[in-house]
């Protein structure tokens, strides 16, 4: 079985949040909801300072914080090791919003709008409110779920088509000829939070 | 919002979680005193705090409940008692409200057993009190098992929930002590052992703002609560009215309104101690190479453009 996995090159990402757009479009979450997005960091001291991008996502970690403090079973990892959502059980505590180490999860009441409020609905808001209803919900967590629907047509998750630098490598990382696999060992990735001992499946290759 | 926290603490659990906590606490607080007073053999007092015990409890279950985003699967909640401080605590409190229902119907109100049978009260108590312990314990190995918030996961976090739900469950039988009229000379014997229980509590408070500051990754959650935003809630909630006033009021003998009034702020203190400590529970920030990264925009804070209508 498949063991799904994903390497940043962060030599390569520009922070341009084409990913973050990507995943909004292919999951049509609501506003404030960002299962793929870049936090920026900066080091130095004036006049040598460095800018740097950080894509994350769901790390679908071997030893998820969130699925050890899900009181009802809702979260777990299926059989390509993808940390999936059951949201007809999630009860909605947040708790697990709380065991992530790295934010990934969200959750929200109700279904938002990105238009001001008290306008009619267009189709394509109509439509995207019944495919986050239907596939996420509300009043449960939500979360990256390495694009599951993408991967069963074939396609890769959309932030990594998406990407302009080609940053972002997707693969299995059970085979150890996969890219992904072989850009872990040759290029030493490591993850963050290693400390948290969440074992992520999503590896970064250091940025100079 | 303070700009340190920003992107990185926690927005979900907000009073509904802190009135949970703090009526759990209290809850079985004054439960724990019933069961003190009735083996000091004061019966009155042993009623109120086993009569205050689980309806409080209760009503905290309620917030909880309320705060659930799907309430239909509230059933589910202690499937996994195994990895989960919800679904143990679940069992737990449970457990202890049914023990306080029985004492409750069996030797109060309506009083099937009123009277008869000392050794089973005492016995049926002091098995409450050990579910009482449970629940308020629980409440900080909740948050402490919340690995990825430092602030929040630590041992001394427990500890201080402890010492507050029964500080602040002494205050509550003190209250409807004075309102129903019990025996001053009882009351004024809870509130110095109140006295015993806000020396610790502070010293215990003391020592976990002291361990949390001075470790770096809950350091800006010490520094909320010291002398950002959450400071005014803080030193004039719990510092002053959680534990200064009643000190104070209790170390001087006072009864009457004075005692009221020390109570309702004793009670409040034990309220804003909850809202703090969850306002304060800040991630830390991921950093790699170097770098600190921290997100840019606030992903869970509405933009104003987004949801509202211009003004025209």
């Amino acid at each position: 079985m498949a063991r799904y996995g994903m390497v940043i090159d962060l030599k390569r990402c520009y922070g341009c949040y084409a990913c973050m757009l990507a995943c909004k479009v292919a999951n049509h979450t609501p506003p404030n909801v960002f299962w793929s997005r870049i936090l920026k960091g900066e080091s130095g001291t004036f006049p040598n300072v460095v800018r740097q991008a950080l894509p994350v996502l769901c790390f679908h970690c071997e030893s998820p914080g969130c699925v050890k403090v899900c009181p009802t079973k809702a979260t777990y990892a299926n059989e390509d090791g993808v940390v999936v959502i059951d949201k007809n059980v999630c009860v909605g505590c947040k708790y697990c919003l709380m065991g992530c180490p790295y934010g990934a999860r969200y959750t929200v009441k109700e279904w938002k709008s990105y238009f001001p409020e008290g306008l009619p609905l267009s189709e394509f808001e109509q439509f995207q409110k019944n495919a986050w209803e239907e596939k996420s919900g509300c009043g449960v967590a939500t979360k990256c779920d390495f694009c599951t629907a993408r991967r069963k047509e074939g396609k890769e998750p959309a932030c990594v088509a998406a990407c302009p630098a080609n940053a972002r490598i997707f693969g299995d990382l059970d085979d150890p000829n996969s890219e992904a696999s072989l850009r872990i060992k040759r290029d030493r990735g490591f993850v963050l939070k290693p400390e948290q001992g969440t074992n992520p499946k999503v590896y970064y290759l250091a940025p100079r | 919002m303070n700009s340190k926290l920003f992107g990185l603490v926690q927005t979900e659990w907000r009073w509904l979680i802190a009135i949970y906590l703090f009526l759990a606490g209290a809850g079985s607080g004054a439960h724990i005193t019933g069961v003190y007073a009735d083996f000091l053999g004061w019966s009155k007092v042993a009623a109120i705090g086993v009569c205050l015990g689980w309806p409080c409890v209760l009503i905290g279950c309620m917030c909880l409940l309320g705060d659930l985003g799907q309430i239909k699967n509230a059933w589910r909640v202690a499937r996994k008692p195994d990895t989960s401080w919800i679904a143990r605590g679940t069992i737990i409190i449970s457990i202890f409200m049914i023990i306080g229902f029985v004492h409750t119907v069996l030797w109060i109100w309506p009083g099937i057993m009123a009277g008869t049978d000392d050794g089973a009260r005492h016995f049926l108590g002091a098995l409450g009190a050990f579910f009482a312990f449970g629940t308020m314990v629980y409440t900080g190995l909740l948050l402490g098992d919340a690995i990825p918030i430092p602030f929040w996961s630590t041992v001394l976090l427990p500890i201080l929930f402890f010492v507050s739900a029964l500080s602040t469950g002494i205050m509550a039988v003190v209250l409807a002590g004075v309102i129903t009229g019990v025996d001053q000379e009882q009351l004024l014997g809870l509130g110095r052992v109140d006295i015993l229980v806000i020396v610790v509590e502070g010293l215990v408070l003391a020592a976990y703002l002291h361990g949390s500051y001075r470790l770096p990754n809950s350091r800006m959650s010490a520094e909320h609560l010291l002398r950002g935003e959450a400071a005014g809630m803080f030193w004039g909630g719990v510092g002053v009215c959680g534990l200064l006033i009643p000190l104070v009021f209790e170390a001087l003998g006072v009864h009457g309104v004075g005692a009221v009034a020390a109570s309702i702020l004793g009670l409040i203190g034990g309220l804003c101690l909850r809202y703090v400590v969850l306002a304060g529970g800040a991630m830390y920030p991921m950093s790699a190479a170097g770098f600190e990264f921290r997100p840019v925009c606030r992903p869970k804070d509405p933009m104003p453009a987004i949801g509202k209508l211009p003004p025209s």
